[in-house]
């Protein structure tokens, strides 16, 4: 009986330590999906015109996600501690359901992470950068959200299109449809800037003089952020499931060892 | 009679156009993002290709189509509508334009410059036909030929090659672009197979919990008493000191 007794106090040690794990990983998830539903990098318009933001959908999953388990775990702990056999049962159904939302959101993460290529932000990019003529009143703010975030983008960064400048000459898009071709080979905010944030030479501009122009692509620039945002909330989530798995199993086995 | 035999002479070599072997050519040296777009290309500009001679004489591109390049006339004027950049390809072989002295084009060329001529950069004077001479965008993809002719007052005196076919970029539409799934990263199958069976097997956990509710489980023989079970009054009984008395 003592050297159940002791295995018992062994697994109620390791769960109120687990458990503790659980709150504190609960309250960093919950932080990392704050960040990125602030979206440092204003890349939210391109994601919102995408109409597939399930990433900023699985980043707030996220927020009452952590907040949850580090109140769960809480509940957890006070529960092994009381062996209370009622309080655990509820702790086990109501960590089952959080498992299931997290697991919701790291799967939802993960397959729109795989759903953003380049291909995507190069055809909108074509269909809306400083597109004229809007549909409705949606669609110019759409337009006017993508536009905005390209010429950031293009500035901060000192890139052009999502490969390259070749972008707007493969390509026709609404921007030719008012800029022509002579004059604009590409928007001017792909060339290189002074301080003033005017070009530099607007002839070596068009001409596509090296050092001139920007000739890398901006896709590095965007996938950057949103691989990491996807992957954190996606691989971050995975890795306390993980842990929660374990932590609940044993609480199952230590529930089923309480005295009824 | 040799004097007439002269005379009928002198105008036919005033007439002869000296033929300079150069081949007008795209600029290779910087190499040059916007080389040939849809509507411009760039050309190098024709330094150390004429004499001296020539330093009086206007040196003009000519544009043709390459199918319409051997219908052009070194006789037609500059400025005139049958070599006006408004009137081709319509209805000109060919148009003139960005004309030039010896003295634009200083031989030899200064280290680092670069010489270029962009054919089709002047945007405003497309349809101003006060303007032949307008180096406006080009509208068709081409293939383009281009070659230099130096005219002396409106007497051609001297012509290069005509270059190779110059082709333009044409531009795809953006709905050829796809955006189909193109399959799932193994990280995604990964994380939704193992969170899937670890679910799964919680599950069954709890189903298992609650179906042995109350009976032994394999947690041990004996349940764990919990720490506010009642305590039990500990005493001696006369068993246990007797024992050991019996049996000596």
């Amino acid at each position: 009986m003592a050297k159940s007794d002791d295995c018992m106090r062994i697994l109620q040690g390791l769960l109120v330590f687990g458990n503790v794990v659980i709150g504190m990983c609960g309250i960093a998830l919950t932080a990392e999906c704050i960040y990125f539903v602030s979206d440092p990098h204003g890349l939210y318009p391109l994601l919102e015109d995408t109409e597939n933001n399930d990433i900023h959908a699985a980043a707030w999953i996220g927020i009452f996600v952590g907040f949850a388990l580090f109140a769960l775990s809480i509940l957890g702990i006070i529960g092994i501690i009381k062996s209370d056999r009622t309080l655990l049962l509820v702790y086990i159904i109501l960590m089952l359901i959080t498992f299931a939302f997290e697991m919701a959101s790291c799967i939802t993460a993960a397959t729109h992470r795989d759903f953003l290529t380049p291909n995507i932000f190069l055809k909108q990019m074509l269909e809306r950068y400083q597109n004229s003529e809007p549909a409705n009143n949606n669609d110019k703010l759409m337009i006017e959200g993508v536009t905005k975030t390209w010429d950031k983008i293009m500035l901060q960064n000192h890139c052009c299109g999502v490969l390259g400048p070749s972008d707007w000459q493969e390509y026709t898009s609404a921007f030719r449809v008012t800029h022509s071709d002579a004059d604009f080979p590409w928007p001017r905010k792909c060339c290189a800037m002074d301080e003033q944030g005017l070009p530099i030479s607007l002839d070596g501009c068009k001409l596509g003089v090296p050092g001139y122009y920007n000739s890398d692509g901006c896709y590095d620039a965007i996938s950057g952020p949103m691989n990491t945002h996807a992957w954190g909330v996606a691989w971050f989530g995975f890795a306390i499931l993980c842990w929660t798995f374990c932590v609940l199993l044993g609480t199952m086995f230590y529930w089923s060892g309480i005295e009824y | 009679t040799m004097l007439p035999l002269l005379l009928l002479l002198l105008p036919a070599a005033h007439g002869i156009v000296e033929h300079v072997a150069y081949t007008p050519f795209l600029t290779k040296t910087p190499v040059l993002e916007g080389l040939t777009t849809g509507s411009t290309f760039v050309l190098e500009q024709p330094r150390c290709v004429f004499d001296d001679k020539y330093s009086n004489a206007d040196i003009w591109l000519v544009v043709a189509l390459e199918k319409t390049a051997t219908a052009f006339n070194n006789t037609v004027a500059p400025g005139t509508p049958a070599s006006a950049f408004q009137n081709f390809p319509d209805s000109v072989p060919a148009y003139m334009t960005l004309n030039a002295t010896l003295a634009n084009y200083p031989c030899p060329k200064a280290s680092g410059e670069i010489t270029v001529l962009r054919v089709g950069s002047e945007t405003s004077c497309t349809e101003d036909v006060a303007r032949p001479t307008c180096n406006g965008p080009l509208s068709g993809p081409g293939p383009y030929m281009v070659k230099f002719l130096a005219l002396e007052g409106s007497e051609p005196v001297a012509e290069t090659d005509w270059s190779t076919p110059i082709m333009l970029r044409t531009a795809k539409s953006p709905n050829s672009i796809s955006t189909t799934d193109e399959g799932h990263s193994a990280g995604m199958i990964a994380i939704t197979t193992i969170l899937s069976i670890l679910f799964a097997i919680l599950l069954a956990g709890l189903v298992a919990m609650l179906i042995f509710w109350g009976s032994d489980t394999c947690g041990g023989s004996s349940p764990f008493s919990k720490p506010e079970a009642v305590t039990v009054r500990r005493y001696n009984t006369h068993h246990v000191y007797d024992q050991p008395a019996a049996r000596l």
